[in-house]
């Protein structure tokens, strides 16, 4: 084997007195694709930081081309040509594609003044996009790009940067299936250019794609660095999470009697019908029915309207025409305090931006949406309501030191539990999960999973929208899918497969026949 | 583990107790310096000469929690007071005009909630323009001129009298509006929705709760002390003056900020404030114990409020590095 790029031999890193990173050996060759993958806390996030000059190591050594380096801030790493391509875009919104590429490093026309030569800074722009094949407009307000193309902007910024490593930490995480594809074709161009690329992923399944070697790490330390054709996809989980997974997906006792007897037979009456709903531009006449125990799951791509159709159902979006029928009874989804009233809850698909209250602690999240079960005569009930957080703390697994601890302070999973707990406690009966388990490692997923099936078993119905298609075909009890704000199909999980919803969801339903 | 939890206590807790701190250290050494610093008479008077600050500013520390801020107050204290001092100039009996000077108060906070969550109009920009509009009413009401005829003498003893004849009348209403603020913040729904709305808005509105309905009631009960405020300005020289508060909202502010308050929402107690406000009135003493005009305090003043935001800042930005 070549001299690699770049090795990290014998890291070590502790935060406050707990040990993330133990003797990790790493080695980068010129020009692959190095997978790192584990779960959360695994330590995969901080080592790649050390090499990036966000975080300095400890103990160990770092070697670029063969020669000791130091690398003590993220402008020596990318002086040197590493680039971080972030999980949280880190592009100034208000400026130009060009003027994001050329931060820090703009043309200049007059160099004692600081004058921009914008000509030139627009052309170089250009240039690098048309080189590599992104399709952006140098000239657009990164503001009015889709996550998407924003993605590209941060990666043609590190290729801005004349950068031969790049570290990308979840770039699909995003993404839509259509949006990764194409993202997985950038990723192949750069490497055939000889750009080293270093892939930090939870999503195993699309490491096929582009993964030349992967390592795992496990607690802190590497568990193995294989080439990924060797490693069969059950052995890198065995890998990641240090036992069998006896199964992904819970065993639901509505579907162990036989293929011949309808799934329908074990399920409780309808808590929710939707009737004929629109929304201008948006929804167009959505019929469906959820019944008490099921989970219907609800597939298409990125900008079908299925997160739209939750807001709708949640009424954060007033809806044009259509009726909404909770319970038998005809409701006016107006306000999310109304659609709580009525049963309904919604986990957003973004826990830090619409979900939680990061600022308070776990106690005061779980309540949030149902505070008024803690109120006599106007008073919160604190004893009661830490009560109520410890109890959630232990039923659904949370890793915490304390109910006290703020939300902020919880991992990805941790933090998920949170919000799910929070309709837990506002015993909800109509709940729709939008992404429940994105950016959640993958035994939290199975907690989530289990939580599920307990709650359909105690008469909920669950509307469970998701673009992993795994998990729709795992859980649901039937499955919609919808294309361009239409439900384009009805399925069977039993008895279609990946292919089958992704022809339905890209192309339709007549088209796809 | 322990052992980062320990530290991370002791941390918060230094953090916490800082501002406290500082204001014993300061009170110790003012009485080094001046035998007169520590005496009754001086501490009631400190007391009467700001209870206006430390009254709006509890109410400023739910505002700012919910993450919003309220620029208007100085004036809106001046229009409260004047519609108390105008109706006792009509013979209206005390008691009545200070509640009506409350509910002066009330409405002109209920009017920023109103911009801010219906128009969503942003908090800093809403209640700069309501600060001019409030000014400008005083002084349309006033003809710019004091309001002193007819008022009765004894509306000073809300300043100035002593309940037992020696407790000053401010300080039981500082105590009693203090104890109820800090129950409301802690125990009740309008007090947890406060922290809710100020540390994410979205999610607050995802969890089912009327934001509107609950901003325009926290910037109302921000006026409702504002109000109160007015009042006790006004009872200091028994007249409604046109032109009192100006530069109010600022000292307000930053006896919720020093207090711990953060003007990103989310955090603030009344106890916090109530140390942050002391903390300024103390210095402000000692500056005039100590002989230093009336100019220079102004500098210390904004040196201090400064100097409270870095405080916040280096915290913020040791917390969002710390973690994994």
């Amino acid at each position: 084997m070549s001299q690699p790029i770049l090795q990290m031999l014998g890291i070590n890193k502790s935060f406050s007195g707990v040990r993330v990173l133990r003797d990790v050996d790493f080695d980068l060759q010129e020009g692959e694709v190095h997978a790192v993958v584990g779960e959360n806390g695994a330590g995969k996030s901080t080592l790649m930081k050390i090499a990036a000059g966000i975080h300095h190591r400890d103990s160990g050594q770092i070697i670029w081309k063969g020669e000791p380096v130091e690398i003590t801030s993220p402008h020596e790493s990318l002086r040197l040509g590493i680039s971080m391509v972030h999980q949280e875009l880190t592009l100034a919104q208000h400026l130009s594609v060009a003027e994001n590429l050329y931060l820090g490093r703009e043309p200049l026309r007059q160099k004692q003044l600081g004058i921009i030569h914008r000509g030139s800074l627009f052309q170089r722009a250009t240039e690098l996009l048309a080189e590599n094949h992104f399709g952006i407009d140098p000239r657009a307000t990164v503001l009015r790009l889709p996550i998407a193309q924003r993605q590209l902007v941060e990666i043609a910024r590190a290729l801005a940067a004349d950068s031969e490593v790049i570290i990308m930490d979840e770039p699909t995480s995003s993404l839509s299936a259509r949006e990764a594809g194409e993202f997985f074709r950038v990723v192949r161009r750069l490497k055939a250019k000889g750009v080293s690329i270093i892939y930090i992923s939870h999503r195993l399944e699309e490491l096929h794609e582009v993964a030349d070697r992967i390592t795992i790490l496990r607690d802190g330390q590497k568990v193995i660095t294989a080439p990924f054709a060797s490693m069969k996809m059950t052995e890198i989980i065995r890998h990641m999470v240090g036992r069998e997974l006896s199964a992904m997906f819970p065993e639901k006792e509505a579907q162990v009697g036989s293929a011949g007897v309808p799934p329908a037979s074990n399920l409780g009456e309808e808590i929710l019908r939707v009737e004929n709903l629109s929304r201008a531009g948006v929804l167009h006449d959505i019929s469906f029915s959820l019944r008490a125990g099921e989970i219907l799951g609800v597939a298409g791509l990125v900008g079908a309207g299925r997160t739209e159709l939750a807001r709708a159902l949640f009424g954060l979006d007033r809806i044009d025409s259509g009726k909404v029928i909770v319970f038998g009874r005809e409701v006016q989804p107006t306000s999310p305090s109304r659609a709580i009233a009525t049963g309904m809850a919604y986990l957003t698909e973004d826990r830090k931006v619409t979900g939680l209250a990061l600022g308070l602690d776990i106690s005061a999240n779980v309540t949030l949406a149902n505070l008024k079960r803690l109120v006599s005569f106007g008073r919160i009930n604190l004893r009661e309501e830490r009560k109520v957080g410890r109890q959630y703390v232990a039923r659904l697994r949370i890793v915490t030191p304390s109910v006290r601890q703020k939300v902020l302070r919880l991992s990805g999973g941790n933090q998920q539990k949170v919000a799910i707990a929070k309709w837990l406690f506002a015993q909800s009966n109509v709940i729709v999960f939008d992404e429940p388990t994105r950016g959640i490692d993958i035994a939290a997923k199975r907690d989530v999973f289990d939580l599920f099936v307990e709650l359909t078993r105690m008469g909920a119905g669950i509307l469970m929208i998701s673009s992993e298609l795994p998990e729709i075909l795992g859980m649901s009890d039937r499955i919609l899918v919808m294309r361009r704000g239409m439900i384009v199909g009805e399925l069977d999980p039993r008895r279609t497969d990946q292919e089958e919803i992704l022809r339905l969801a890209a192309l339709g339903a007549e088209r796809a026949a | 583990m322990p052992e980062r939890k320990k530290t991370e206590f002791l941390r918060t807790s230094y953090e916490k107790f800082l501002p406290f701190v500082s204001l014993v250290v300061l009170a110790i050494v003012l009485s080094a310096f001046s035998k007169h610093f520590f005496t009754w008479q001086n501490i009631s008077s400190i007391i009467r000469q700001h209870a206006q600050i430390i009254v709006m500013a509890i109410g400023m520390t739910f505002i700012i929690a919910s993450g919003g801020i309220d620029l208007s107050i100085g004036s809106g204290m001046a229009l409260a007071g004047i519609c108390g001092t105008v109706l006792m100039t009509m013979g209206v009996p005390i008691v009545w005009s200070v509640m009506v000077g409350c509910v002066g108060g009330f409405v002109c906070g209920a009017i920023n909630g109103l911009l801010i969550s219906c128009l969503r109009i942003s908090p800093f920009i809403g209640t700069l323009g309501t600060m001019q509009v409030f000014r400008g009413l005083v002084l349309v009401v006033t003809r710019g001129l004091p309001v002193d005829v007819g008022i009765p003498r004894s509306f000073g003893n809300l300043r100035n009298g002593n309940l037992f004849g020696v407790i000053p009348i401010p300080l039981v209403l500082i105590l009693v509006i203090a104890v109820v603020g800090s129950l409301t913040l802690r125990y009740t729904r309008l007090g947890r929705y406060c922290y809710a709305i100020g540390s994410n808005v979205e999610a607050a509105r995802h969890s089912g709760i009327r934001v509107a309905k609950y901003l325009v009631l926290i910037y109302a009960v921000g006026g409702f002390l504002t109000g109160l405020a007015g009042m006790i300005e006004f009872s200091s020289l028994v007249s409604g003056q046109p032109t009192a508060g100006v530069g109010y909202e600022l000292r307000v502010i930053a006896a919720v900020v020093i207090g711990g308050g953060s003007l990103m929402g989310g955090e603030g107690t009344v106890s916090g404030t109530i140390v942050g406000a002391l903390l300024m009135a103390l210095i402000l003493n000692g500056c005039t114990l100590l002989g230093i005009s009336d100019f220079v305090q102004q500098i210390v003043m904004g040196a201090l409020i400064v100097l409270a935001v870095t405080f916040d800042q280096l915290r913020r930005r040791r917390l969002g590095g710390d973690g994994l």
